[in-house]
């Protein structure tokens, strides 16, 4: 018989997330044959930037998530400068690349040890950490240290929040993003201060956190096996290497089904999907920069506020496994220890290309200029959060924002059915996972957390004019 | 582990008394409380409402010499932290059950994030409870609130509403102290800072008064204009973004009329602030935050 097993609140993420998820034993073993996801916050940002000075959306859009601040900052400043036709200077790139590493760092960090390892390692015997589920947790020598590395990693993510602040002033939400350039100019004492911060978190990721993450992926070996899902994967790329964003650390692409062959993404191939979720089947597959929400609810087959971001017509998964596969960076599998694995490696690759850029930094040369300031136009900004591919579209009329659009890397992640047949990345992937207790389905939570889920940035973008309603991330299959 | 055990929290307490020059008997009344060392830890339930998060990622950049030398010793020994989503242990029913205990108890209760009254606070609900049903931000707030011993709201959002209530308040979003017309303690920011989180609560658990100002913030961080002690205040005008060490107010820095100490204290472990890296002051620890001072690059007449 199958049971239903309702995991709410799901912590350790960021933001609001419930999970349903089905337990049938399947050639008599236990295991998830159905997952809803459900999503309980949203906040309207999209209609809250409408009518706004454009020179806004840097700011405001870095509150749509306070652990990837940054990266709505970069994507919006690349959107308004992208309908302005406006380049930066070295200067700005330089600086926007360093500050938007220094939080990818704190916040692999921070999902490692805070988020996630306490799915595989008993925590500290106190709360926040306990009460929790103890199943399946494995006694082995090679991870007795982890705990004590928790305390460690709290100084690193904090030292690598230190570092962004340098340039960024504060972190979270750093509002030295602004269209145009930077605003920090990188005297030599803030490069000298940079350095001996990022020396600090790259021994850190080097001695401590890939070593416990390999420890990980050794004892908990089976679950190489669990967690796949689709075996598509996006990447919108990041950190750009010169002005035109040409070459770029992380390059733009997409496999399909675990593939090493990569193909280009073109974001006029992206339509969100809308058959699933409550809104005008009228308005179904089509471009974000067209974007229209109008919802309907009740639906017949709705169930989801979320649209479902498809790339010519396929669900993809983003994230540090997608970056670092689509690169040749690591192309070991696709399972839970990869995401985890995938997301140490290309911690250790960020600082060392952060430690090349700080000498391209140059103190007599200018930071910001004006951007153009365009009466009207329309943008795009793409760029990648510590967790996925992270889209920003605008639309300028009469000096004022007339549309903005947000595609998250967790709407990817955690979208709904297309009703072409394709569930979203997440519910594939808890689909299949073995389950040891049914009412304390760990290893769900190990799948879940393995994607690093970030709720705040993806139900976000819901309008506010529906009517309100769980999102339900889940379809009846 | 690097321990911080109550004793010296308490003797960090007494410490930030003393430097913030607060009168004796304060001190006095902390160092009873160290005489009184077998209290338990007190329970904190910590409440994610419509918020980003940030507020508990800048709680997590705690750093302090005298005090809790990190978020680790603040959670291990000096607070229960018996219930915070982003952080906990325990997932679901588990979840709930651990909130249920504290909340049976005596408890600070800290909400981030404001809380959404539109559509029937349908767009944030927090967890399912045994019945099945979704409990909203509205309805945690509404039981939680009444029963602690007191409510501190964090961040803007939880203060005033802050970003999501912002024009045309999309879902709704009134602050905790309206939306329970208790008397809260109101620490905003956008993000917040862990040292004016921190303080608070050694306050709390030592019993001593907090002296509030008009919009209910600790006058500790919140008496003064930040312009005024503004290391950049007669310095000359920028003209431009990307100027180093100038005055903003003409690229539209609020330092004049908004209040807090951010500029002294520095963010990230005393590392910088806005206007230290050449942008402005968004007005973010301000009642009026955001829609008062958007756009925000725009001069103040």
């Amino acid at each position: 018989m199958p049971t239903l097993t309702v995991m709410d609140p799901v912590t350790r993420i960021e933001g609001h997330l419930k999970v349903e998820v089905s337990i049938e034993a399947v050639a008599g073993q236990d295991q998830v044959v159905d997952a809803r996801c459900t999503g309980t916050l949203f906040r309207g940002f999209e209609t809250i930037l409408e009518g706004r000075e454009p020179t806004d959306a840097p700011i405001l859009t870095q509150r749509i998530c306070g652990v990837c601040p940054v990266s709505h900052g970069m994507a919006s400043v690349k959107a308004l400068e992208d309908a302005a036709g406006f380049q930066v200077s070295t200067n700005a790139r330089v600086l926007r690349n360093l500050v938007l590493g220094a939080n990818f760092l704190q916040s692999h960090i921070l999902h490692f040890y805070l988020l996630a390892m306490v799915d595989f390692v008993a925590g500290p015997q106190a709360p926040p950490w306990a009460p929790a589920w103890d199943v399946d947790l494995r006694p082995d020598p090679r991870l007795d240290e982890l705990v004590n590395h928790m305390v460690l990693s709290l100084e690193a993510r904090r030292r690598a929040h230190e570092m962004g602040a340098i340039f960024g002033g504060r972190v979270p939400s750093p509002h030295a993003f602004h269209a145009g350039g930077f605003t920090a100019v990188p005297i030599p004492e803030r490069v000298r201060d940079f350095r001996n911060q990022l020396d600090y978190v790259t021994t850190f990721i080097e001695h401590v956190y890939l070593p416990d993450v390999e420890a990980v992926a050794a004892v908990y070996d089976d679950f190489r096996q669990v967690g796949g899902g689709h075996r598509n994967l996006l990447a919108f790329g990041v950190f750009d290497l010169d002005a035109q964003g040409t070459n770029r650390l992380f390059t733009a692409g997409r496999v399909t089904d675990g593939s090493t062959s990569v193909q280009s993404v073109d974001p006029s191939d992206i339509t969100e999907r809308v058959l699933s979720s409550w809104y005008d089947d009228a308005t179904d597959n089509l471009n974000p920069a067209s974007g229209d929400t109008s919802p309907v609810f009740p639906k017949a087959n709705g169930y989801s506020w979320l649209k479902a971001p498809r790339h010519l017509d396929a669900p993809f998964e983003a994230g540090p496994l997608a970056r670092m596969w689509v690169n040749g960076d690591y192309r070991e599998g696709i399972s839970v220890i990869d995401r985890h694995l995938a997301r140490a490696y290309e911690a250790l690759k960020v600082a060392h290309a952060m430690a090349e850029w700080l000498h391209e930094l140059d103190d007599t040369a200018p930071v910001h200029s004006n951007y153009g300031d365009p009466w009207s136009g329309t943008g795009v900004g793409l760029t990648e959060a510590p967790r996925g591919a992270l889209g920003h579209w605008v639309s300028i009329a009469n000096r004022q924002i007339a549309n903005y659009q947000v595609i998250t890397p967790t709407c990817w992640n955690a979208s709904p059915d297309d009703g072409q047949g394709f569930a979203g990345p997440l519910e594939q992937a808890l689909i299949g996972t073995p389950i040891l207790d049914r009412d304390r389905p760990v290893e769900a939570l190990r799948v879940i957390h393995s994607f690093d889920p970030c709720l705040s940035c993806a139900v976000h973008v819901m309008q506010a004019s529906g009517r309100p309603k769980i999102v339900r991330l889940g379809t009846a299959r | 582990m690097n321990h911080v055990d109550r004793r010296s929290f308490l003797k960090y307490c007494i410490s930030s008394a003393t430097v913030l020059g607060l009168e004796g008997s304060v001190v006095g009344k902390l160092e009873a409380a160290l005489a009184d060392g077998g209290r338990d830890l007190p329970t904190v339930i910590w409440l994610a409402c419509s918020n980003c998060t940030g507020c508990t990622v800048s709680l997590a950049n705690l750093a302090g010499d005298s005090g809790p030398s990190d978020v680790g010793d603040l959670l291990l020994n000096a607070i229960a932290l018996e219930y915070h989503p982003n952080l906990m242990g325990a997932a679901g029913e588990l979840a709930v059950s651990a909130l249920n205990s504290a909340a049976n108890g005596d408890y600070v209760l800290v909400v981030e994030g404001g809380v959404p009254t539109a559509f029937g606070g349908n767009t944030c609900m927090l967890w399912t409870d045994v019945t099945g049903h979704d409990v909203t931000a509205m309805e945690a707030v509404a039981w939680l609130a009444p029963g602690a011993a007191a409510v501190l709201s964090v961040g803007s959002c939880a203060s005033f509403g802050g970003i999501p209530k912002g024009n045309p308040n999309p879902t709704g979003i009134v602050s905790v102290e309206s939306f329970t017309g208790l008397p809260v303690i109101n620490i905003p920011g956008c993000p917040t800072h862990p040292d004016w989180i921190v303080w608070t609560v050694a306050q709390l658990i030592t019993g001593t008064p907090i002296e509030l100002d008009a919009y209910r913030r600790p006058r500790h961080f919140f008496a003064n204009r930040i312009h005024e002690t503004c290391p950049y205040k007669n310095a000359p005008e920028a003209t431009a973004f990307g100027q180093h060490g100038r005055c903003l107010e003409e690229l539209g820095c609020r330092g004049e009329h908004v209040r807090g100490d951010c500029h002294l204290r520095k963010w990230n472990s005393g590392t910088s602030f806005c206007m230290e890296v050449g942008s402005i002051c968004l007005g973010c620890t301000q009642p009026g935050f955001p829609d008062a001072y958007s756009p925000f690059y725009q001069e103040d007449d």
